[in-house]
């Protein structure tokens, strides 16, 4: 069993790294963390605007934002997946290659859920920040950039990081739209070798569990920092980076 | 800089004018008629709930109102006011919370510096030498570089008072800027206060430090269910109270 999994990692380990690539597209692991990491890159922006628009006092901005979000958190994944690789050829007359499909459909579901984390890192700060900025002069946009913001996203960065490990794990949903990501190889593996089922997804699990395990212990990390920091007792280093970033003129 | 057309130096500094506010059905604020003059110190006091955050608050427009008018330096607060020009009127209107809300994310300096630079367009360098002024004027000149986290409440409210002078304002706003502080750090905020005022600085304090108001005070407004009851000068105030409920608030204050 254990020489079987040692035998298949030492043939597959290329396939289980980047697929194809260079032969045919870049897939396996290297596909999972490209797709995980652009989408919530991308997410994250998405998550602020969204948020700040649910937010928004103008039902022109409020209403659109809550409905995305609570389409986006109210139906399956995958559902979301195939909705979008059947519909959006019919609707645009493109054939859309599933990275593609997969990579919209994530930021649109992970930028909701990242939305409402945001939300809640703004609401959490209490209106007596946003009040001291007015009081100073600053306008919405001003305040939101530079008191609100910088305190909000800092204190959510280990929630934003929990969201980026889901991430990974929904990427394996890609599968069903054929985008040659980790899951993707490893079933490529399985269809070859037949007879080890077992052993093939084993390893798969076991990669999953490595990275995404180290993710959520980094999270954890984080957090205590950032608890430290808050409480004022340390920290200093992590708050000067946070003043030099938002200070510059 | 001051967009405002500059009042005649005679005229009051702050004007309420038959004002009312209510939060939904209930009165907060009824019929105020009061000035502030220029160079002038009044102590706002009253019974806890009877309105003198809510009156503080409405000068700079943190609440709204629903009926007559407020001017600050000549120009009317309320009414059309938006966007930008709204921004300029309270950055000319230095207000000092009771929860000091200093921006936890920035150093001691980098709160008295960050609204110059982002309202007013000041140099880094302008304002940095305007923010160590300030902070050296409250005291507080070796702490340039620690986070709020890391002060006392005394030394955090210092901060804020430096950041409101900071964007150089014609009066200062306090509401209750002490009863957030362990007894022993009052005395230091009421300090900086006490420098302000002898420098001519016009100031609207919320507060329930009688000390403060018999020795600074130039009039000390007395509020009840809304209304300013009393406005006379801390002598005849304190000696002489005209209403009953005056009278059962400073006998409950010395107690
Ligand atoms: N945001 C609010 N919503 C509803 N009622 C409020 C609000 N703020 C204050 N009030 C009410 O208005 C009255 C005056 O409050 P406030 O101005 O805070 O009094 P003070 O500062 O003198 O203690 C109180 O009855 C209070 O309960
Ligand atoms: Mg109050």
């Amino acid at each position: 069993m254990i020489a079987d999994i040692i035998t298949i990692v030492r043939d597959n380990w290329l396939l289980l790294l980047v697929g194809q690539y260079p032969n045919g597209p870049l897939g396996g692991i290297a596909a999972t963390l490209i797709l995980s990491v652009l989408s919530i890159a991308l997410a994250f922006p998405v998550s602020v605007l969204l948020a700040l628009a649910r937010l928004s006092k103008a039902p022109l901005l409020y209403w659109p934002a809550t409905a995305v979000v609570f389409i986006a958190r109210g139906v399956p994944l995958l559902m979301l997946i195939l909705w979008t690789y059947f519909m959006v050829p019919i609707i645009t007359g493109y054939n859309v290659p599933g990275f593609a499909t997969m990579l919209v459909t994530l930021v649109i579901y992970e930028g909701a859920f990242l939305s409402e984390i945001v939300r809640g890192g703004i609401l959490a700060l209490g209106r007596g920040q946003m009040e001291a900025a007015k009081a100073l002069g600053h306008g919405g946009a001003s305040a939101m950039l530079y008191i609100i913001l910088p305190q909000a996203l800092f204190n959510v960065l280990p929630s934003i990081l929990s969201q980026f490990v889901s991430a990974i794990k929904e990427t394996t949903l890609g599968y069903v739209i054929n985008v040659p990501e980790l899951t993707f190889a490893a079933n490529q593996i399985n269809n070859q070798l037949l007879t080890k089922p077992f052993q093939v997804f084993f390893i798969l699990a076991l990669i999953y569990y490595v990275v995404c395990w180290s993710l959520t212990r980094a999270a954890t990390l984080l957090e205590r920092r950032i608890v430290t920091k808050r409480s004022g007792l340390s920290g200093a280093p992590l708050a000067l980076t946070a003043t030099a970033a938002t200070v510059e003129p | 800089m001051t967009q405002s057309q500059p009042a005649q130096a005679g005229a009051p500094m702050i004007t309420f004018s038959n004002v009312q506010k209510r939060y939904g059905a209930v009165p907060a604020l009824i019929d105020i008629n009061a000035e502030v003059a220029r160079g002038e110190v009044v102590v706002v006091c009253g019974p806890s709930g009877s309105g003198k955050s809510t009156l503080i608050r409405t000068v700079n427009r943190l609440e709204e109102i629903q009926a007559g008018s407020i001017q600050f330096d000549g120009q009317e607060v309320h009414g059309s006011l938006r966007g930008k020009q709204l921004n300029r009127l309270r950055s000319r209107i230095g207000f000092v919370f009771q929860s000091f809300n200093l921006f936890p994310h920035l150093s001691a300096l980098d709160n008295v510096m960050l609204s110059p630079i982002k309202i007013n367009g000041a140099s880094r360098e302008a304002a940095r030498a305007t923010a160590m002024r300030l902070l050296d004027r409250v005291g507080l000149s070796n702490k340039i570089q620690s986070f709020p986290a890391q002060l006392s409440g005394g030394q955090q409210q210092r901060v804020a008072i430096a950041r409101a002078l900071a964007m150089e304002p014609p009066a200062m706003l306090f509401d209750e800027p002490t009863s957030a502080l362990d007894p022993e750090m009052v005395g230091e905020v009421l300090a900086v206060m006490r420098s302000l005022a002898s420098e001519g600085m016009t100031m609207m304090c919320v507060t329930h430090e009688m000390g403060f108001a018999r020795d600074v005070a130039d009039r000390v407004w007395f509020m009840d269910a809304g209304r300013i009851l009393e406005a006379a000068t801390p002598d005849e105030f304190f000696r002489n109270p005209q209403h009953e409920r005056a009278k059962r608030f400073l006998a409950d204050l010395r107690h």
